[in-house]
């Protein structure tokens, strides 16, 4: 999908996907509002290489009772 | 001369109550006289205990008269953001959704104060969950500026700075997202310390962005931020994100000397990509003046573009946000108040993709920045401009870079104290920044500045209730 040719339909329907039925009274805010994360979302560096620093590291630590 | 007894710094109330010269009951009951006279013109506490804060009051000074005090907390009346459980006390978030919730269990933080004899007058205002705001659209009216109730006093750590500054209590805990105790703690003139990612315990707290939450202590100075962290800080194992790091003697640091600290001046940002009114570069300037006469080395430093980290917070925030308040942005948005809903919907839209994607840029950038501070002690640069008028504001405007959420991303703590008034009688603000867990470093460099101008002289001076006009223009709903 090219995200620059979203329309207020697809990203209307996309909400409802997302399990959001909304009135029609916060149609405008969550159009305007998405607009504002794409535009952040484009800011990020990519593309990443497969090898890149995985974004999670899980820390065993944090959850091992002994280390209290 | 010690200032009047509710603008007293925690260190000085300390000393007095040690030495028995200041009794916690008269201490505590000047803060409750205070709030009942003066907090109508700021809206700070949205919950007021006293009956607790009496009792605890009468205890801490029998154990003080009888055996001397825990440690300087005890008898200090203290308040806390309302975010932080209390059993037995509400939690609200300011939201409508929490009207009734009552807290079962005590935070961590909440307990350990308890534990240091410290008296908690009661619970402040914030921005809706920590996000939103302000708003006039919530459960409660949105905190003011003590040096100019026209203004606001920044969010969303909103009431625990005006009340802080505006001497309705000695000190207050709150937590930063993006600059949310700094951010107050600037508009408000008073100090906010942003400790290190995991420093201290979360639990017990409602969560704004898990993965850049941090809780922390607002007061009159960097000497009181040290006494509060030393009761604060530490491991707790019931917070998955807490650091099991040996909490160092901050008090012991505050040594006054800074010669030879090197300060790095992230001059891109400042000259280029976000640069501060100037004023507010004049103010800046003239505090990097003081720290080189007092020995310092200033440098400039260069780090990635401050866009990239405020991308990388925003797209992490709305996602986390969003799938905290999933559940009740389906099942009744109306509960929301404009300004959160606004920022917070959209995240249902962010694809996992995407998300991943912020969360390595998050990793690149905060590695970036202790790359910086291999070459310097500290970073400095303003915490903000100036606090601005207390009126809606569009709630897009939380999606436009800061001056503090590069250091919520990276992870490092960040100091925010007071370095000047502008012509308004406004409060200038200063940011200080150190490594990882160096929150030590930091502090000594708030002290020694604070020990070296007079800014910690001035204080707000609110009308009493007789010498008041009515505001002239009522506020109107976002909504």
């Amino acid at each position: 999908m090219d995200e620059q040719q979203l329309s207020r339909e697809d990203i209307l329907s996309m909400a409802r996907l997302a399990g959001l039925h909304l009135p029609a009274s916060y149609e405008d805010e969550l159009v305007e509002a998405y607009d504002h994360v794409r535009r952040l979302v484009a800011l990020l560096p990519q593309p990443r290489l497969r090898g890149d620093e995985p974004a999670h590291v899980f820390d065993p630590v944090a959850f091992d009772p002994t280390t209290g | 001369m010690a200032p009047d007894r509710p603008f007293l710094t925690v260190a000085e109330a300390a000393e007095l109550i040690a030495a028995r010269r200041l009794s916690p009951v008269e201490l505590t009951e000047t803060y409750l006289a205070r709030i009942a006279a003066l907090d109508d013109q700021l809206n700070s506490f949205v919950t007021v205990t006293a009956e607790r804060a009496r009792r605890d009051a009468r205890k801490a000074e029998a154990e003080i008269m009888t055996s001397g005090p825990r440690g300087p907390l005890h008898g200090i009346p203290y308040s806390l953001k309302d975010i932080f459980d209390v059993a037995g006390v509400r939690t609200t978030a300011q939201s409508r959704l929490l009207a009734s919730n009552v807290a079962v269990e005590d935070s961590a933080c909440a307990a350990k104060l308890e534990t240091a004899g410290a008296i908690l007058l009661g619970k402040n205002a914030t921005w809706e969950f920590a996000h939103g705001g302000p708003s006039w659209d919530v459960l409660f009216p949105p905190a003011r500026n003590p040096w100019n109730t026209d203004h606001s006093p920044a969010g969303s750590s909103s009431g625990s700075a005006a009340a802080v500054a505006a001497g309705l209590a000695a000190m207050s805990l709150g937590t930063d997202t993006g600059g949310s105790i700094r951010s107050p703690a600037a508009a408000c003139g008073i100090a906010g310390l942003k400790p290190t990612y995991g420093r201290v315990s979360r639990r017990g707290i409602l969560p704004n962005c898990f993965s850049h939450d941090h809780a922390g202590p607002l007061a009159w100075t960097s000497r009181d931020l040290a006494l509060i962290m030393t009761v604060i800080a530490g491991h707790d194992q019931r917070d998955p994100g807490s650091a099991a790091r040996e909490v160092p003697d901050y008090i012991a640091a505050l040594t006054g000397n800074v010669e030879g600290l090197v300060i790095g001046v992230p001059g891109r940002w400042l000259e280029d990509e976000l640069p501060p009114s100037p004023a507010t570069r004049a103010a800046f300037d003239a505090a990097l003046g003081v720290f080189s006469a007092l020995g310092a080395v200033v440098r400039e430093i260069s780090l990635p573009s401050i866009r990239e980290y405020h991308a990388a917070i925003r797209v992490i925030a709305v996602s986390e946000l969003f799938a905290i308040h999933a559940e009740d942005l389906r099942a009744r948005p109306e509960m929301f108040g404009q300004s959160l809903r606004y920022r917070i919907i959209a995240g249902g839209l962010v694809r996992a993709e995407e998300y991943l994607l912020a969360q390595r840029a998050r990793t690149d950038l905060a590695r970036a920045m202790q790359d910086a501070l291999a070459k310097v002690d500290v970073i400095m640069l303003p915490t903000s401009e100036p606090a601005e008028r207390l009126q809606p504001v569009h709630p897009a405007s939380l999606f436009t870079p800061s001056y503090t959420s590069p250091f919520s991303v990276a992870g490092n703590p960040a100091l925010s104290v007071c370095n000047g008034f502008n012509e308004a009688g406004l409060p200038f603000s200063l940011q200080i920044v150190g490594r990882l867990f160096d929150e030590a470093t930091v502090l000594r460099a708030g002290d020694a500045y604070e020990r070296a101008t007079p800014w910690r002289q001035r204080r707000p001076a609110l009308r009493s209730p007789a010498a008041r006009e009515p505001r002239a223009s009522p506020e109107t709903s976002t909504a």
